[in-house]
């Protein structure tokens, strides 16, 4: 829940555990002095108290609120402090903010989720969102692209997911192969084809970077998804998470409050979105 | 309280607000044109702590002062063009799910006393867009200069009070007091649509929907921010931008949280993680700026974020006019106006 009474100030949170993914990424378990109730997809600001925070969707399933997961890249100042932490310190959370997956809405059909990279974060969330009602969705459907072997995340989890009910179907693939490989190799783009889904009645959920969410759009555009049927996680410069300070503005939207999560009709007009 | 620099009437005098001196009461300038800092900085100050120190509200054992912004101010000599921006303002800060409760308490503590422009500047074009230099609305007392007096118009309940409070002050108006402010605020009107008349300034009707359809010009927005510098002073000084950036310090095992004002013409206002930036040339930080002002608020709020204040023309060290780059965007056609 937002602090209405000062919705720039966060909760302190214990860091219980930390899981290294990758060599550039690993995921938090935090414990919220106060429970945080969030629902898939939306997001909240991790704070190192006193050096700065960063937005981050949490990659846990909603239905446990005392205990979050954030999965996170080094990738600038708040990540690389919040990546020399450890076990025990404190870190602030505040949100969850904006929309979150309208999996109530997807009952009976099937769920294609595309992810790249450390995009997975947030449709693991999802996926735990979805394997809460799992007799709900006709299938769900996950194909997920890293870079290279050593960069795909949750590696012992995919495995579980895999055997998680009959109506499961999860396939990984990687840009570039090695010797440690011994799946798929390509972008996940060339892989979308043959999963064999019902697209007459599915819904696609996508999230990874900017690069890949503009190729796996215009894939699922190709083999016949209509706008409103691609849900994509946009990343923009989300910071005080309440359509204030203006930073994550996309067109009319901002991305905080309006999204993070849009449908592809809501951008396919609006310029310059996958920058 | 607005205070004057210099006496004389000319484009170069520059008015600013400061906290009331009784020393320097004959410096203190209620009429005039707008000042150089706009009004916003009372509810939204450049910079504030929003955790870690000040929380909203009052602080009976602080002093009620200006900067603590813990207590009740009163702001006289408001112009129209500032009064104008707070239906923006007010709608970010208040509006949608959460409010800005920092906004909010200051908002609900400042006492508007505004005042009629008893003349323009070149840079003024507040007619335009739409206004007129004198307040119709959001103010709690109203000022019109006449010889030796004011008119004075009640706006809120706030103004009633004082009206009540001071009977001494007031008497009734009669029908020439009325005729000399209204002519004074023609005369004003009529210089400023003079201004836009030389210039070809475009109005709201003209610009209406030209932005967007001006989004792939390239050559206008890459023109126009040419001689952009980046110091952001154009979104600072404007009334109704309302960016602002939360940063967080600490000393001496003391953590806070402050806000800043931010500049959208900045290199990393839109950047994000691993240094991917949505806006990585200046010219699309420069028409950014344009779309938000005439684009965006338009589709949302149904105003364009400009009060015609003419501050950022005033402020760019570029020679950057915001009535230039509009003409080119009504006109499709761009000519950079001669740098001084």
């Amino acid at each position: 829940m937002i602090n209405c009474k000062n919705p720039y100030s966060y909760i302190e949170a214990e860091i219980l555990n930390i899981t290294t993914e990758t060599s550039n990424i690993k995921t938090f378990t935090l414990k919220p002095r106060e429970t945080i109730p969030f629902l898939a997809g939306q997001f909240m600001d991790v704070s190192v108290p006193g050096v700065g925070e960063a937005p981050f969707t949490p990659s846990s399933n909603h239905k446990i609120a005392d205990k979050l997961d954030f999965t996170i890249m080094n990738v600038g100042r708040v990540t690389g402090l919040l990546h020399e932490m450890e076990k025990g310190k404190t870190v602030g959370l505040r949100g969850p903010y904006g929309t979150a997956y309208p999996i109530a809405e997807w009952k009976n059909k099937e769920i294609f989720i595309v992810g790249g990279g450390v995009g997975l974060a947030p449709l693991r969330a999802l996926l735990y969102a979805l394997f809460n009602n799992i007799d709900d969705y006709k299938k769900i459907i996950l194909r997920y692209g890293a870079r290279t072997y050593k960069d795909i995340v949750y590696i012992n989890e995919i495995e579980t997911w895999k055997k998680r009910a009959a109506n499961v179907d999860i396939g990984v693939t990687v840009d570039v192969g090695d010797e440690l490989w011994k799946g798929n190799v390509g972008l996940v783009t060339t892989v979308l084809k043959d999963s064999g889904v019902d697209i007459n009645n599915a819904v696609s959920i996508v999230c990874g970077p900017p690069i890949m969410m503009k190729f796996v759009t215009f894939k699922l555009l190709d083999m016949g998804f209509k706008d409103n049927q691609i849900y994509l996680s946009m990343e923009k410069n989300m910071s005080c998470g309440i359509g204030k300070c203006g930073h994550c503005r996309i067109g009319p939207y901002y991305a905080c409050k309006d999204g993070p999560v849009f449908t592809y009709d809501k951008l396919k007009n609006l310029p310059n979105i996958w920058d | 309280m607005p205070y004057s620099c210099d006496n004389k009437k000319s484009d170069n005098i520059r008015f600013y607000f400061g906290e009331f001196d009784p020393s320097r009461e004959s410096a203190v300038e209620l009429g005039g044109v707008r000042q150089s800092q706009p009004f916003k900085s009372f509810i939204s100050p450049a910079r504030e702590t929003v955790m870690g120190g000040n929380e909203p509200g009052p602080k009976p054992a602080q002093r009620h002062s200006l900067r603590s912004g813990t207590g009740r101010v009163i702001v006289a000599g408001v112009k129209a063009c500032d009064l104008s921006s707070l239906i923006l303002q007010d709608y970010v800060y208040l509006k949608g799910d959460v409010k800005d409760p920092f906004y909010a308490f200051r908002r609900d503590n400042t006492l508007i006393i505004s005042c009629d422009c008893t003349y323009a500047k070149e840079t003024c074009f507040c007619v335009a867009m739409g206004g007129r230099p004198y307040p119709t609305k959001d103010f709690d007392l109203n000022l019109s200069p006449q010889d030796g007096f004011f008119v004075v118009e009640v706006g809120s309940d706030k103004g009633r009070e004082i009206v009540d409070s001071y009977k001494t002050f007031f008497k009734n108006c009669k029908n020439r007091d009325f005729s000399g402010r209204d002519s004074m605020r023609e005369n004003v009107g009529l210089q400023i649509q003079d201004f836009i008349k030389k210039r070809g300034t475009p109005d709201t009707a003209a610009i209406n929907g030209n932005v967007k359809k001006s989004y792939d010009n390239l050559p206008l927005w890459q023109d126009a921010a040419s001689t952009c510098v980046e110091c952001g002073a154009c979104n600072l000084v404007c009334p109704t931008c309302h960016c602002f950036l939360l940063f967080d310090e600490s000393a001496r095992q003391k953590i806070g949280r402050g806000k800043v004002w931010d500049a959208c013409l900045y290199k990393t206002f839109a950047k994000v993680a691993g240094n991917h930036n949505p806006r990585k040339y200046l010219y699309e930080r420069m028409r950014n700026r344009f779309d938000k002002k005439f684009a965006f608020f338009p589709e949302v709020l149904g105003y364009f974020a400009c009060t015609g204040c003419g501050r950022c023309i005033e402020a760019c060290p570029g020679n950057i006019d915001i009535r230039e780059v509009l003409k080119g965007v009504v006109t499709g056609k761009w000519k950079k106006p001669p740098h001084d």
